[in-house]
């Protein structure tokens, strides 16, 4: 085990971004709607690893450049064994002269992403995003970011995000074992790069700390300089125990969520969260044009209200 | 050369640039899709279905895709009258499309409320009156499945408004053609075949349902021979237009609607997959006719066999 995999407290020199910024409990404002629906072209598609898949697609140029934690809507030509488009993390947004390549780490698990994973080098996908709201990376403090599984890949790309602004992460990956870190090789190489520091957690012990990435945050977090902020994304149980814990140590704390969808787009109705109590009375109260497109009190949308939501605006019990 | 077909037709006292509109909740309230596709291109828009108080809708999980289709368990959530009348409405004048408005009530009171709020209101060209949510415990398809009743409330909606009045029905009925002819006695203008087919899908890992209630809509590719069938069926029961839904996908779909004898097409879950699907149904639909050398919409319509469609009038009106 490398000394950077270990749980190691940071010595502080943290540069945190001087942007201006809405109070962290504060939701992001809505996305503007810019999301189009483009015909894509496989660059690279190769095993990741862990069952899991990378997929390059390139864009025509004038697609909007997603954000970290925005999705896109990944639909096959036909003949295709699905009918809906499949909701993918952006996990990479690279310019090129020809226009930007969006990257995903994904996992074949059902007939959708099976016919994903089945597409060649110059197959063509239609790619509708811009989607959701991303992580709100402008938020201030030291960030932590919270990986679980594949959850990984949308958060180095906020890593990467936040290095930009000349701010480091610390960064934490757990999984089940040694042998579910998907694409750690590529993790801690971007990671290393960016000075990012990586944190290691398994339940069997097999790689880094023994345990949980909770337990990894309990004992990385008293050694951190406050404020933080925590970004993360993974299995739902796992982010409701990081919810709880944010709101329990008062950090700023965005979850990035998952929900079977059809359109993605908010006009369906199909992907509800069940909303916290205060939200829910907050939002009953309100009068004017509602920061939600349907202003529903009971069920955030997971496409347009989220994917990424605060701690507080979720229903933990409901959704744990 | 061939020019482009005229695809105008008549709703009651609405006129259509074309006879395609986008299917109530499957297209907001008009303004989503708005960047990407230009509804005044369009036959019409169909709202979401608003109801006189808010509704929060069904606990999840609200989606399952199955073979060629979609259930869902939406439950019509929707903002409610006054935040439609306050929020909505503006922002679909501001778009100077044609609009049909949906309105949901559990009993023909409520519909009555809604009509009296909205019928007179400026950028409405018509109403449909969702006689048929299969995913609300009160009236739903099943409350509104007798003619009679449909009878009696359209009789009390019609003097409320001027606009084009429409009643969705439901699939699931044992004679859809009465419930129809019901409808037209009662005064609607027209009747739109149909709503989504009642469905269920289990989760064998958990042996449970794979909705949130035990069962949802169906809608999709998978209920097009379904709904043709019911469309061509209520066509030849009444003489108002009937406007076909269910699983219309492209152009070619949309004329077999036509050649049964629909008046208009409405476009659902298509939109979902393709957000442009509905202007992409018009510009396929106009590149068909015209391949075929036909340049009135009209003069495909009910071009079925006259054997199979035997009631002279059948959607013969214009
Ligand atoms: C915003 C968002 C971002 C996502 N990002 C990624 C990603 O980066 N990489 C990745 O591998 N996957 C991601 N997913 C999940 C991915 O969309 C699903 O795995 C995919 O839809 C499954 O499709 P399928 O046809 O292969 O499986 P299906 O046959 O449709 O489903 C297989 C099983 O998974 C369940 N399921 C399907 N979708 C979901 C879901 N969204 N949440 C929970 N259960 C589900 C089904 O009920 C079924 O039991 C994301 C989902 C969302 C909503
Ligand atoms: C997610 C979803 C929501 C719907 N909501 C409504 C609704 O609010 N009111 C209504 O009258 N029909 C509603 N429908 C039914 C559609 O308008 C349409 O009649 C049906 O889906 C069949 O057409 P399609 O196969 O083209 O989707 C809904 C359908 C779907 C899939
Ligand atoms: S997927 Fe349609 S509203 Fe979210």
């Amino acid at each position: 085990m490398s000394r950077r995999e270990r749980a190691r407290p940071a010595r502080g020199g943290y540069r945190p971004a001087r942007i201006p910024v809405a109070t962290a409990a504060a939701p992001p404002a809505l996305a503007k709607t810019a999301w189009r629906q483009a015909e894509a072209r496989v660059t690279l598609h190769r095993d990741a690893g862990a069952g899991h898949r990378w997929l390059e697609l390139a864009m025509p140029r004038a697609f909007p450049l997603p954000g970290a934690g925005q999705f896109v809507q990944l639909l096959l030509e036909a003949p295709a064994p699905v009918l809906l488009p499949r909701p993918m993390s952006v996990a990479l947004v690279r310019r090129a002269a020809a226009g930007p390549v969006l990257g995903f780490l994904y996992a074949p698990v059902g007939d959708g992403t099976r016919a994903l994973a089945a597409l060649d080098v110059d197959d063509r996908v239609l790619v509708l995003g811009p989607l959701g709201r991303g992580f709100p990376l402008e938020v201030e403090g030291v960030p932590v970011l919270i990986a679980g599984g594949r959850g990984v890949a949308p958060l180095l790309f906020a890593a990467e995000t936040l290095e930009r602004q000349g701010r480091r992460c610390e960064f934490l990956f757990g999984a089940r074992d040694a042998a579910h870190l998907v694409a750690l090789a590529e993790t801690r190489r971007r990671l290393d790069r960016m000075g990012g520091r990586l944190h290691l957690a398994t339940d069997d012990g097999s790689r880094g700390v023994h345990g949980t990435v909770l337990e990894l945050l309990d004992r990385i977090a008293p050694h951190l300089p406050a404020p933080r902020v925590i970004h993360a994304c993974g299995p739902h149980p796992m982010l409701a125990a990081i919810a709880r814990w944010g709101l329990r140590h008062s950090v700023p704390t965005f979850l990035a969520m998952e929900s079977i969808m059809a359109c993605g787009t908010g006009v369906c109705r199909g992907c509800p969260l069940p909303r916290s109590e205060s939200e829910r009375r907050r939002l009953s109260r309100a009068r004017a044009p509602l920061p939600s497109l349907y202003g529903n009190p009971e069920f955030a949308m997971c496409c347009t209200d989220g994917p990424v939501f605060a701690a507080h605006a979720l229903d933990w019990e409901r959704l744990g | 050369m061939s020019r482009t077909p005229d695809l105008a037709v008549r709703i009651g006292p609405l006129r259509l640039k074309n006879p395609v509109l986008t299917a109530s909740g499957t297209f907001g309230y008009g303004d989503e899709y708005a960047h990407v596709l230009d509804p005044k291109g369009l036959g019409a828009v169909i709202t979401k279905t608003v109801t006189l108080k808010p509704r929060a809708g069904n606990p999840p999980a609200r989606i399952a895709e199955t073979a060629g289709g979609m259930l869902n368990s939406i439950g019509l959530e929707n903002v409610g009258l006054e935040r439609f009348r306050r929020e909505k409405l503006p922002k679909l004048r501001a778009l100077s499309a044609t609009v049909v408005a949906s309105l949901g009530g559990e009993t023909p009171r409520e519909l009555a409320r809604l009509l009296e709020a909205l019928g007179g209101e400026p950028g409405i060209g018509g109403f449909e009156i969702n006689f048929s949510c299969p995913n609300v415990a009160r009236g739903g398809a099943i409350y509104w499945a007798h003619a009679r009743r449909l009878e009696r409330t359209l009789a009390m909606l019609r003097p409320l408004t001027r606009a084009a009045l429409i009643a969705k029905l439901s699939p699931d009925v044992t004679a859809i053609a009465e419930l129809a002819r019901g409808c037209e006695q009662g005064g609607a203008d027209a009747v739109t075949a149909v709503n989504t087919f009642v469905g269920m899908a289990v989760d064998i890992g958990g042996g449970r349902s794979r909705l949130g209630r035990a069962t949802g809509g169906l809608s999709g590719p998978a209920i097009k021979p379904l709904a043709l069938a019911r469309c061509h069926e209520v066509v030849r029961a009444v003489s108002i237009p009937v406007l076909g839904s269910g699983g219309i996908m492209n152009g070619r779909d949309a004329l077999e609607f036509i050649a049964v004898g629909a008046t208009a097409v409405q476009v659902g879950t298509a939109s979902f997959i393709r957000p442009r699907a509905a202007a992409q149904v018009v510009e396929e639909m106009a590149r068909l006719l015209a391949e075929r050398g036909i340049r009135r919409i009209e003069a495909w319509r009910g071009c079925l066999e006259p054997a199979a469609s035997p009631a002279p009038a059948a959607g013969r009106r214009a």
